[in-house]
């Protein structure tokens, strides 16, 4: 027990480390994705069919191709298709388009945001359609625009509506992290695997599922709150009455 | 009628009204004028236009043929190909801003407080000062009787109360015409009285109410002007002692029978 004990503090560190990266890639996904979807949404059901056309595409692609394709879709192949243009910048510019953009973490974030994105946007869509029709027609009756319509009237009353469905996609984020490694990102998952081939092991598997174990549980008690809390102010006792 | 004078030029003029959804034909050439004042009801049985017609108004539904004039200012008319031909959005906005619409699922807004719900057009489109409009909120709350509930939200309410705050905040923004669509059809008769007495005060503040109906007692006592629809045209119109007492189609008769029947 003790041996046991003593090797999860010898791992602990790398673990960490990975931990750290897994979170990284998590926030900036989630600070990113969220708000990204909403433009991506109203896009989708814009009236302007070029506008339309775009954002249904985009969505289209990310949803429909596997997340680790498109992860080695902008690590690999980008750089060579803007090869010729890299080459023209300065050496300053281009360590720093490497240091903050090609380089393996970003990458990586970036394609995580892009694809989340679209997800997320689906979801807003759908919520945005939910919304009665009588909405827009009472809204239009008093006069108020469009754009205050959807920005005012419509989306305060989605966000009640999404927050399980982002939620579900928030925890799958938090296991889809593990993606990373596929193009060498040192995260939790790869930081696991080495102690395990190193040590021959299974400790840090273990260690590894608690954490994203944990994780995902928080989240859930997050999203738990945050459903409450909205709908404690709105449509208190919505179904009392027709 | 006494209270309404006719030489004036009507607040609503509709001619010769068609819309159409795919082949179905909703509204078939109805010429309507109402005036300043004026309370007018519009009966007829379910599908034969009424409310399509009323949602023309506020340009809910755009119509394919003829014109429609609110306060002296063209909402839309055809043009010479028989295209039908809106003025420009700003002023369609502008034109519609006359008028208030009430509707039968009430459509208040769920996820503010009935003091928000009715200051929140004046606030945003009518640029009134916040505090004036909560003001003004207030008292529109009071008039209908609901004066403790500025802080409720529509989810707390019964029917009759949700539909008491529509009204109020249709009234919020001071329309010259209010479009009543079938305001109590959704609610349970014991609380449509409430709503009704509502509009009775309203009709006699000189209001000019269209109100599509089915509520035939309201009609007759509260109407200074009975309009009966069916299959998209006004068969009769009069005032409620014609249309009630002495109807001279078979078809309003027959619509009289079977709703009294019930």
């Amino acid at each position: 027990m003790a041996e046991t004990w003593e090797y999860f503090l010898k791992i602990l560190p790398a673990l960490h480390d990975g931990l750290k990266v897994s979170l990284k890639v998590f926030f900036l996904t989630i600070i990113f994705a969220i708000p990204l979807g909403l433009p991506l949404a109203l896009g989708s059901i814009s009236k302007i069919p070029p506008i339309r056309w775009i954002c249904k595409t985009y969505i289209l692609i990310f949803r429909g191709t596997p997340l680790m394709l498109q992860l080695f879709f902008f690590y690999f192949f980008l750089p060579r298709i803007f090869r010729d243009t890299l080459n023209q910048l300065s050496p300053e510019m281009k360590e720093f388009v490497f240091k903050y953009i090609l380089d393996a973490l970003p990458t990586a974030i970036i394609t995580f945001v892009l694809n989340y994105a679209a997800y997320f946007a689906e979801i807003y869509r759908g919520g945005i359609e939910s919304i009665d029709k009588g909405q827009h027609e009472a809204a239009q009756s008093l006069g108020i625009s469009k754009i205050r319509t959807m920005f005012g009237i419509i989306i305060p009353q989605t966000v009640k509506r999404v927050l399980p469905s982002v939620a579900n996609e928030t925890i799958t984020l938090v296991k889809d992290t593990s993606l990373v490694y596929v193009i060498g990102v040192g995260e939790l998952m790869k930081a696991a695997k080495g102690a395990v081939n190193r040590d021959q092991k299974l400790l840090a598997y273990a260690v590894a599922a608690g954490i994203y174990l944990l994780l995902t549980f928080l989240l859930t008690l997050l999203f738990k709150h945050l459903e409450k809390r909205f709908s404690k102010s709105e449509e208190q006792g919505g179904r009392k009455r027709g | 009628m006494d209270n309404v004078t006719k030489t004036n030029t009507p607040i609503l003029r509709m001619k010769d009204i068609h819309k159409s959804y795919n082949n179905f034909q909703a509204v078939n050439g109805v010429n309507l004028e109402v005036y300043k004042g004026e309370t007018v009801a519009i009966i007829g049985p379910s599908g034969s236009g009424k409310s399509t017609l009323l949602r023309c108004i506020n340009r809910l539904e755009r119509i394919q043929k003829g014109e429609i004039v609110i306060g002296g200012e063209v909402l839309c008319s055809t043009n010479e190909n028989c295209k039908v031909v809106y003025v420009p959005e700003r002023q369609c906005k502008k034109i519609c801003q006359k008028t208030g619409m009430i509707f039968q699922h009430f459509n208040l807004f769920p996820h503010m407080t009935c003091l928000k719900n009715i200051c929140y057009a004046p606030v945003h489109v009518g640029k009134v000062p916040k505090t004036v409009a909560k003001e003004k909120a207030r008292e529109l709350l009071s008039a209908v009787g609901l004066s403790d509930k500025e802080k409720s939200y529509p989810g707390q309410l019964s029917g009759g109360q949700k539909q008491r705050v529509a009204i109020a905040r249709g009234l919020a923004m001071e329309p010259e015409i209010m479009l009543f669509d079938e305001p109590t059809s959704a609610l349970d008769p014991e609380i449509t009285g409430e709503v009704l007495s509502v509009m009775r005060d309203l009709a006699k503040s000189h209001a000019t109410m269209i109100v599509v109906t089915h509520e035939m007692g309201f009609a007759k006592e509260v109407a200074d002007r009975v309009i009966f629809m069916n299959e998209g045209t006004i068969v009769e119109e009069g005032t409620p002692k014609e249309i009630f007492e002495n109807p001279k189609t078979e078809r309003l008769k027959a619509f009289l029978n079977s709703t009294l029947r019930i």
